[in-house]
């Protein structure tokens, strides 16, 4: 895509942290990476490799070290609500039942009462869970809880959604459906969506592109373009396709070098 | 017992296989309500049998034995035969009335202090670093040292009842809040921060909440330790109170109004933990407090 359409730009980014005795690691090493409005983008790689560092640079809650990382063409200074993270797991706030976890971001701009809660109710309707809106976190499903912290996220109207292994805490089946559901959000909303995984399936299923990452020092490896239509068909012999091209780069067998 | 029995019928109802499912489901919930009710009952009726078996020892054992001065020692009968008229002239109503309202008060000040400086000591380093070796300092005194100091100062009015009693209790809050506030998780920081919350709102919606296990132990331990101090300083100079009429028995060699006292206390003590377990657990529904 051209330089001026990127909604978030990263320009030879590296994250450095100081280990326990002081040593330099490198968690992220000249990283470039543009991500267009509307797009679907998959961070994959090994443990290591910075894609959750990235995602938290994009989202404003470290600096880098060198390096930019803009979004509109503004440097990112700090979070905000047009680029909201979904984590993977004990994000909802425990204190608030499902419906006031997803009036939160409502409330911090002052929106009155009544109107927020008729937003939350239909943001939890988005996701399938008119029923569930009165029950406290610990009374949902993890595949329930992150529908709900999806909704939050929503609500709010952000420009990317950033999301951290979201499903990596639920089981297989409500995996898939919490995947159809997202793809189905994704095309309504028209948002952006930055999908951070260590799962090549998942990547495969989701992604209109997928940026594999290596290990130590973190660094983009291959940037794969799917082409393929959603939604896609798990046993099809394209989908077979795409798994060993996302699980070939990831293994180190694809040459091609990101841009 | 219980479980025998709902099982059998079970077995009946599903041998007897046209019973429609309904019937069963009411069958079934019937039992579980009879077995939780039949436990709860156990429960009350085994605490009951424990305060029944300790005033018929305490009874028994001064009357029978030789070696236990019935005078130093007095059993249950005699207590509450002087009981019943402080009670029914009001005279011990007072006492309790005004012990109480020192402990709230105090107990209300510390409230407010501990919390803020809980607060703020884990939210701005720098405070956190000006204040910790004056806070531990001062932590390690105990509220009981001070008596006589705050005696010069304030008086034996209620002036110093309530500064001695805010200090006790005072680093209990401190210390919990603190540590709450600091170990609040950063994911529920960093969800807010995405959501667009400023600093006052994350303070009250997250931080706070997020703190509340920890500050509910900070009060309750801050709630026995008002009643402590209470109970020191009112020994030590003042002329009502609970403790007041404690060592007022002790001058009249009253073994009896001392076992009043401590009879008092121990159901305040008691009913006041009771009190705060159906708060918090009125106020804050999705925190379990057990016990």
């Amino acid at each position: 895509m051209s330089a001026d359409a990127a909604l978030i730009a990263a320009e030879r980014v590296s994250q450095v942290y100081a280990g326990r005795d002081g040593t330099p690691n490198w968690a992220l090493r000249d990283v470039s990476l543009r991500i267009g409005r509307g797009e679907f983008v998959c961070l994959i790689g090994p443990s290591g490799c910075g894609k959750t560092t990235l995602l938290h640079l994009i989202a404003g809650f470290v600096r880098p070290t060198s390096g930019t990382v803009s979004f509109a063409g503004a440097p990112i200074t700090g979070p905000g609500p047009e680029r909201v993270v979904v984590f993977q797991d004990y994000a909802l706030f425990a204190w608030m039942t499902a419906r006031q976890n997803v009036e939160f971001g409502l409330r911090t701009r002052g929106v009155p009462r009544a109107e927020r809660r008729r937003q939350a109710l239909r943001a939890l309707e988005r996701v399938g869970l008119p029923h569930a809106a009165d029950r406290y976190p610990h009374e949902l499903s993890g595949g329930m809880r992150q529908r709900v912290a999806v909704a939050r996220a929503l609500v709010v109207e952000p420009e990317v959604l950033l999301m951290d292994e979201p499903f990596a805490a639920v089981d297989a089946m409500t995996r898939q459906t919490l995947q159809e559901d997202l793809l189905r959000l994704w095309q309504e909303t028209g948002v952006s969506v930055v999908f951070v995984t260590h799962n090549v399936d998942e990547a495969a299923f989701l992604a209109q592109r997928v940026v594999v990452m290596g290990a130590h020092p973190g660094t983009l490896r291959t940037d794969l373009a799917i082409d393929a239509p959603h939604p896609r068909e798990r046993g099809s012999a394209r989908f077979a396709e795409l798994y060993a091209e996302i699980a070939g780069a990831l293994a180190g067998h694809h040459g091609r070098r990101a841009a | 017992m219980s479980l025998v029995s709902s099982e059998t019928t079970d077995h009946r109802a599903s041998r007897s296989a046209p019973a429609p499912a309904d019937s069963f489901e009411a069958t079934f919930r019937a039992a579980h309500r009879r077995r939780l009710r039949r436990a709860a009952g156990w429960r009350i009726a085994l605490n009951i049998a424990g305060l029944v078996l300790f005033v018929i020892a305490w009874e028994l054992i001064p009357r029978y034995s030789t070696w236990i001065n019935e005078v130093l020692f007095p059993p249950p009968s005699q207590v509450f035969a002087t009981f019943v008229p402080l009670l029914l002239s009001g005279q011990i109503l007072d006492d309790i009335r005004v012990s109480l309202v020192r402990a709230a008060s105090g107990f209300g000040v510390a409230l407010g202090l501990g919390i803020g400086a809980g607060v703020l000591t884990a939210r701005l380093a720098w405070l956190q670093y000006l204040l910790e070796p004056l806070l531990h300092g001062f932590r390690s005194i105990p509220a009981i040292a001070l008596i006589p100091l705050c005696i010069l100062w304030f008086g034996i009015g209620e002036v110093s009842k309530t500064a001695l009693i805010a200090w006790g209790a005072f680093f209990p809050l401190w210390i919990t809040t603190f540590i709450g506030v600091r170990d609040v998780n950063p994911i529920y920081l960093r969800s807010a921060a995405c959501l667009g919350a400023g600093r006052l709102t994350t303070l009250f919606l997250v931080v706070l909440p997020a703190a509340l296990p920890f500050i509910l132990t900070g009060i309750r331990q801050a709630l026995s330790v008002s009643l402590v101090v209470l109970v020191a300083a009112e020994m030590s100079g003042a002329s009502s109170g609970i403790a007041h009429m404690m060592s007022e028995g002790h001058q009249l060699f009253r073994v009896d109004i001392m076992f009043i006292g401590l009879a008092v206390l121990g159901a305040v003590g008691f009913l006041v933990d009771r009190a705060f377990v159906a708060i918090a657990r009125r106020l804050f529904p999705w925190y379990q407090i057990t016990s």
